[in-house]
């Protein structure tokens, strides 16, 4: 067993050389340089320890030696993790009940250094620099594992509420710990199945009480970087610890997705902040419900979200379609929400063609109120005239497509007027729009009644692309549909690459010159010839521009 | 109980008259006579024919079941259904068929020696006498062609060649007698083969064999009169191959010849020239060396010998010359200068009617056929539609790099623009770069059309007193300096970088100056190299521009605006390449600052504005000018006045490019509201309308304490106004945005949705007018309010309901059957032709399959038969000799034996 132990901590040194910033470099030269003696030292007080149980105050000028968390002896905290681990397998540290009264002193002064040495290595992992924080990480989980294995009756409680729970606080609350977050998931909590399943038990415990927004940062990093969701016929096998196969819960899939779901919920309700939010209904999707075996647990969080307007709401979106169309949850104002995120900047934002793939999905239905439809298609079109042409590109053929399941709309762009009346009041006085911007009810904005003219105006668009594609509803209608996806993804630089390419080529073509010679560009010249009256090409720019 | 078999054949005989009554002598005789004794017997064979088949009920064998549903089918249902076959007949064919070949073939087998035929064809019974010939002879045609290569040294005279002959003669179609000679004796071939060979292809025979029947005794005599066989696709691919050689051959001929008949003329070239110009060269006093050997050496010859020397030959050339001296010919009749100026309005008429054409993007008369060729492309695309994955948006050109779909340019270049490059001054050139005059002064002539006739005269003294030696360095640099500092001559600049070195000490007022000498130095007449390096010239004029408009000392806008009319002048003469040079520069533009343009890249989209017609519905440079002016007006930011003097440069840029086909860009309203937005005095409490807000970092708004009136905006305002001046710029800024906004609203109150694009207007227009400072002057501002709602109230009057589908109604899809006129059931009407082919070919397949497998059963019975026939004849052979033998051998043994019995008798007798 020490053999063992040293081989691993020794190349666990040498990783921590490696990780060694420039301090902790310049630490472990002076540690070097005085040594040979101090190591020698360190050697020799351990080999005594081993060796009789007299020396065991050995151990107390071990931790003496260990220094303050914030710049740690490694070598010393490395050689009393061996010290430890060595007496918890001898059973020194275990208490026979007919043992006399001395020995069990003995244990329990052992038992009180212990603590001391795990409390300091929390300390540690909490106010160390990367290297030694790390280092830290790794003597703790072995000094547990060897409690959890040899100690009796230890085997869950050093999980549940003992020395693991101070280790994952510790991570947690650790300044500047980003790596060793990253490690603690990647070496222990992505690996073994049995940490995954106490860190998402901690964690639920950690986050329901009230955190500030950084420590919910480093929790909600923990818990989103484990993705691993294990498959309902799992078996569990991968233990760091090997006490655990005893436990019947770490084996078991319902506890395994309870524990995350647990810690996720503790997060969800926590105080997360606007960005926090939008990030974790980022991630909601692939990362957050697959753990999740009862969703509808999401629904305050989801509507809350929703709630909320803006990106906000675009990214609450499918979460909360997928919940009310499976999990039957009742959202009345779902397309009066829905339809008052159309707002001036969604088509310039850049969770555009999301919103457009979802809203193509809850439009999808040929069952839906015209009038619903039709103010949809009318808000679209009214946002199309102050949108760019990569959004115009996406908004036509989609009204097309709904246009298409709900022919009864097509009074939108052909509407004849029979009625002579009426026809007599149209000539004589024009006529408003009948649709009403600011209702908020798609149901009531009489969009049904009105008509499309923005879509028209745009057939006269200074792109001849996006003219030709607002001139599709002009057009009969015989394509069964357009594939939205394939108009979603343009940019401006798209564009232009579409237009420009990327390297030169000889044109099919040669473009058309100009033929009227332009007298002047920017100045008055030959002005008199004219009359004093600038009427040439480009005039309008010169009149409002002084080129001098 | 039907008759027995004798007196059914009796009965039948006497029925069908074979068996006559007796007939008396005369009868007899009078049937001799009139020949009717021979149609009597051919009459009687026939009959008993008939007889024989029907009293032998195995050799005639009919289908097994009955033709069905006459009526159904128009031709009488299948054609073989009424003959009968007989199988006795086609088996003994095949038999003799295969004792032919089959049986020969095996006899053959594992014999080592003999005489091998190899003529071609010779063994191969599947081959007609003619098809083997044909194959002779393209056997023959080919080796000759393919020993008559070009570089063929061996082969080069026809006597040599490789050829068929016949005792020594040759057998190709040269004269007649041997023509005749191949085809008697093809003809004979023919006669004599025909006996033994098969006559047909072995599979189409077996084909046929089934319901040829009897016809089959009579196929020999058929086999000779039937046409020359079709050739075989090899054979005639081979013949092709042939001719197409040929044909290359006399081509290559050709060519040779032209080339030297074009070398000849070429030699006569400088003669022709001397005569065109009527005078002859100058005699030189002294005739350099080195200008005899740069000489044409007939020329040169013909200066050594002196012209005294080959007076016919002299007199020829006068009397070329006198030919080709110029004659007055009647020229088209002096127009008019009504007539003139008529003219040139038609032809402006044209090209505005042509810009109106485009800008509806229609493709012009000439375009059509191209058109159609695009619209072939499109149905492609369509078909492809059905297969592969479609992407709806390509249908619209989006990411179509490379359609460029612009209309052809106009062909008649003409140098219009201001720029005159004297005519005069080309010819000359042109006359001194010929007459071999190296050392001319090449400065002299390039004279400025400025009117600096004394500086050229004064030039052509310079010259005078300094040729040669030091300008012919000069002019080997390039640059040749005058008096006033400014060459004459400039080379032809590659690329920027040559030109920069070249204007490097040239002043920015002067480069006009400079570039119009380059331009005509390089005038295309002057060489046929001076059109590209114009046209590389005019991509750096158009680099250059923009290169002078970045620099921080701001050159003067005469000098730009005369570069930029340069550049138009160039562009019509050589369009790809200052096209290609904008395209450059735009795309450039678009990879590195799409959003903070510098102010070349300004200027470079102005003169995009005047050299470029951007009304166009398409236009290779005006549609990427466009997308790059969107770009920076929806996504560049507005945090200081000079983004935003920026801003509205390229907003009144986009006004200047739609002047004409007044279409709407929404970012250009997007943005001039969101800037009056953050330029006046307060914030609007609500949002004024669906346009995106972009706040500015800091607050940007007029603050105007004093009265101070709106300027002109000036184009270098995009670098910051001056210190103190900001809100002078933040009002003339207003204005300029106001001033747009009221063109704007001119030019699209004809749009049907001018009412949604023009409220918001309103709206931000008003509040502009209710917060304006008192002490400033708000006419713009109220003038525009008025006019917008004077347009507002036009719009609400000629608002009707879009009445966009007044399309014929689309058919519904037909469904009734579809009926064939003339339906044959054996033919297959299968509409996909694919499908249809396919299985034509399969049903062959299946056909060929079946038939090849009976054949090769049927040779197996054969090759089992002989080979047991033969077995039993050794067998039956090896009894025999058996038999023999021991009969012998108990011939001998009797005889010993009697013998023995013999002497036993006699010595028992002896005893």
């Amino acid at each position: 067993m020490p053999s063992l132990v040293d081989g691993a901590s020794s190349s666990k040194k040498r990783k921590s050389v490696k990780n060694a910033t420039a301090p902790s470099s310049k630490r472990r030269a002076v540690a070097e340089t005085d040594g040979p003696d101090a190591m020698d030292d360190l050697l020799r007080l351990e080999e005594q320890i081993s060796e009789s149980r007299k020396h065991y105050n050995n151990i107390a000028t071990l931790i003496s030696k260990l220094g303050a968390d914030e710049d740690p002896n490694l070598a010393v905290a490395v050689s009393l993790c061996r010290v430890f681990s060595r007496l918890i397998a001898s059973g020194s540290m275990t208490e026979a009940s007919h043992s006399a009264e001395n020995e069990k002193i003995v244990v329990a002064w052992l038992r009180e250094r212990c603590r001391e040495y795990q409390r300091s290595l929390a300390g540690i992992i909490r106010k160390g620099d990367a290297s030694s924080q790390i280092t830290a990480l790794t003597l703790a989980m072995r000094l547990l594992n060897e409690r959890a294995t040899h100690l009796h009756g230890e085997d869950i409680q050093v999980w549940i509420s003992g020395f693991f729970k101070n280790i994952v606080e510790a991570v947690v609350e650790a300044k500047d710990g980003q790596a060793l977050r990253a490690e603690f998931v990647e070496k222990f909590a992505k690996q073994y199945e049995d940490v995954r399943y106490y860190t998402f038990t901690q964690i639920s415990e950690y986050a329901s009480s009230e955190r500030d927004e950084e420590t919910l940062d480093s929790i909600i990093s923990i818990i989103s970087a484990i993705d691993t969701v294990p498959e309902p016929q799992h078996k569990f096998e991968t233990f760091y610890s090997k006490a655990s196969k005893a436990n019947k819960k770490v084996l078991s899939y319902n506890a395994h997705k309870k524990a995350a779901q647990d810690a996720w919920l503790a997060v969800l309700r926590g105080n997360i902040s606007q960005s926090q939010r939008k990030s974790l209904l980022r991630i909601m999707a692939h990362t957050i419900e697959p753990w999740f075996s009862r969703p509808e647990l999401l629904m305050d969080f989801l509507t809350d979200s929703y709630n909320f307007g803006g990106a906000t709401s675009l990214l609450a979106l499918s979460g909360l379609f997928y919940l009310i169309q499976e999990k039957n949850l009742d959202y009345p104002q779902f397309y009066q929400r829905l339809y008052s995120l159309l707002d001036a900047d969604l088509l310039h934002s850049k969770h555009r063609s999301r919103f457009f793939r979802l809203m193509n999905t809850f439009l999808a239905s040929t069952h839906l109120p015209a009038a619903l439809i039709a103010s949809f298609i009318k808000r679209l079109a009214r946002l199309a005239l102050n949108a760019p042409p990569t959004a115009i590109v996406v908004i036509v053929p989609f009204i097309y497509n709904l246009f298409k399941n709900h022919p009864t709309c097509t009074f939108m762009i052909h509407r004849e007027t029979r009625d002579p009346a009426h026809k007599a009041t149209l000539e004589a006085e024009g006529m408003d729009d009948p649709f009403d911007p600011a209702e908020q009810d798609p149901l009531l904005t009489g969009a049904v009644d009105s008509s499309l003219w923005e879509i028209h105006s745009l057939q006269h668009h200074y792109h001849p692309n996006v003219a030709a594609i607002a001139r599709i509803l002009a057009e009969q209608f015989t394509k069964q549909w357009y594939n939205i996806e394939d108009f979603l993804d343009y940019t401006y630089q798209g564009m232009m690459v579409g237009e420009l390419g990327t390297e030169e080529r000889s044109f099919k073509r040669v473009p058309v010159v100009e033929y009227q010679i332009p007298k002047r560009i920017f100045t008055d010249r030959l002005l008199q010839e004219d009359g004093g009256l600038d009427t040439a090409q480009g005039s309008f720019m010169r009149g409002l521009w002084d080129f001098a | 109980m039907p008759p027995s078999q004798l007196k059914q054949l009796k009965s039948s005989l006497r029925d069908s008259g074979v068996v006559a009554p007796q007939k008396s002598k005369k009868q007899k005789r009078e049937n001799a006579k009139s020949g009717a004794g021979g149609q009597e017997r051919i009459r009687r064979n026939a009959a008993l024919e008939a007889i024989r088949d029907r009293f032998n009920p195995f050799e005639i064998k009919t289908t097994a079941s009955r033709s069905k549903f006459d009526v159904t089918t128009r031709d009488g249902g299948s054609k073989s259904a009424d003959k009968n076959h007989r199988p006795g007949v086609t088996k003994s064919l095949g038999e003799v068929r295969r004792r032919e070949t089959l049986l020969r073939e095996m006899n053959r087998k594992n014999k080592v020696g003999g005489v091998i035929d190899r003529r071609i064809g010779e063994n191969d019974p599947t081959m007609t006498p003619e098809e083997r010939a044909a194959e002779r002879f393209a056997r023959e045609s080919e080796r000759r062609l393919r020993k008559e290569s070009m570089f063929n040294l061996e082969e080069d005279d026809d006597d040599e060649e490789f050829q068929l002959t016949h005792k020594g003669q040759s057998l190709s179609f040269e004269d007649g007698v041997n023509l005749e000679d191949y085809n008697d004796k093809d003809a004979d071939l023919d006669e004599e083969d025909s006996d033994s060979e098969l006559p047909h292809k072995r599979k189409r025979v077996f084909e046929d064999e089934d319901d040829m029947g009897g016809a089959a005794d009579g196929e020999d005599e058929e086999e000779e009169e039937l046409p020359e066989r079709k050739k075989s696709k090899h054979e005639v691919m081979k013949e092709v191959i042939a001719k197409s050689k040929f044909h290359k051959l006399e081509r290559q001929q050709a060519k040779e010849d032209d080339d030297d008949l074009r070398e000849e003329l070429d030699k006569e070239l400088p003669d022709l020239f001397g005569m065109l110009r009527g005078v002859k060269p100058p005699p030189k006093p002294e005739p350099p060396k080195d200008d005899m050997g740069a000489m044409n050496p007939e020329r040169a010859a013909w200066i050594e010998g002196g012209p005294g020397k080959d007076t016919e030959k002299e007199y020829d050339q006068r009397l070329r010359q006198m030919t080709f001296e110029q004659r007055s010919k009647p020229t088209d009749r002096t127009k008019t200068e009504e007539e003139k100026i008529e003219e040139e309005a038609q032809r402006l008429k044209k090209l505005e009617e042509d810009r109106l054409r485009r800008m509806r993007g229609e493709e012009s008369s000439e375009d059509e056929e191209s058109a159609k060729e695009d619209a072939s492309d499109v149905d492609d695309m369509g078909d492809s539609d059905n297969e592969s994955v479609f992407d709806d948006a390509k249908a619209f050109g989006f990411q179509m790099s490379a359609d460029q779909t612009t209309s052809r340019p106009e062909l008649a270049v003409e140098d219009e623009d201001d720029f005159i490059i004297d005519d005069d001054l080309v010819e000359t050139r042109s006359d001194v770069d010929l007459s071999l005059d190296g050392s001319d002064d090449e400065a002299s002539f390039v004279e400025d059309s400025e009117g600096e006739e004394e500086d050229a005269q004064e030039d052509e003294h310079i010259n005078g007193l300094t040729i040669p030696e030091g300008e012919s360095a000069a002019t080997a640099d390039g640059v040749q300096i005058a008096a006033d500092g400014l060459a004459y001559t400039y080379p032809c600049p590659r690329d920027h970088e040559e030109f920069l070195n070249i204007i490097k000490n040239v002043a920015v007022e002067d480069l006009p100056t400079v570039v119009q000498r380059i331009r005509a130095l390089h005038h295309p007449r002057l060489a046929s190299a001076n059109k590209s390096k114009l046209g590389r010239f005019s991509a750096i004029l158009v680099e250059h521009v923009a290169y002078m408009a970045n620099q921080p000392e701001h050159p003067p806008f005469a000098v730009l605006e005369n570069i930029l009319r340069h550049v138009h002048s160039l562009a019509k003469s050589h369009p790809e390449e200052v096209s290609q040079a904008f395209r450059r520069h735009l795309r450039q533009m678009s990879a590195e600052r799409p959003l903070n343009p510098l102010p070349g890249d300004l200027v470079i989209l102005t003169g995009v504005s005047v050299i470029f017609p951007t009304s166009d519905h398409f236009h290779a440079i005006a549609t990427p000018a466009h997308l790059t002016l969107a770009r920076y007006l929806g996504q560049s930011t507005v945090n200081s006045l000079a983004e935003i003097s920026t801003g509205t440069y390229a907003a009144s840029l986009f006004l200047q490019y739609q002047e004409i086909s007044k279409r709407y860009m929404p970012e250009f309203i997007n943005y001039v509201l969101n800037a009056l937005c953050h330029l006046c005095p307060k914030e609007p409490t609500t949002s004024l309308g669906a346009f995106p807000t972009r706040s500015p970092e800091v607050s940007l708004r007029l603050r105007a304490t004093k009265s101070i009136a709106p300027r002109t905006l000036q184009f270098w305002d995009m670098s910051g106004p001056a210190a103190g001046a900001e809100e002078e710029l933040k009002l003339s800024l207003i204005t300029t945005l106001v001033k747009l906004l009221d063109t704007a609203s001119d030019l699209w109150s004809d749009k049907s949705a001018f009412t949604e694009i023009f409220t918001p207007a309103h709206a931000v227009l008003t509040h502009l007018v209710k917060t304006w400072p008192a002490k400033l002057s708000k006419a713009t501002v109220q003038a525009t309010l008025t006019k917008v709602s004077t347009h507002l109230s036009q719009a609400h009057l000629h608002r009707r309901p879009l009445e966009l589908h007044h399309h014929k109604p689309l058919a519904i899809k037909s469904a009734i059957p579809k009926f064939e006129e003339s339906f044959n059931p054996d033919k297959h009407y299968d509409p996909n032709r694919e499908r249809a082919e396919l299985n034509k070919v399969k049903a062959e397949y299946k056909r060929e399959k079946k038939g090849a497998m009976r054949e090769l059963r049927k040779d197996a019975n054969f090759v089992a038969r002989e080979q047991l026939r033969e077995k039993k004849e050794r067998d039956s052979e090896y009894e025999r000799k058996y038999k023999r033998l021991v009969a012998e051998v108990q011939n001998e043994e009797g005889r010993e034996a009697n013998a023995y019995e013999r002497e036993k008798r006699l010595r028992k007798g002896q005893r």
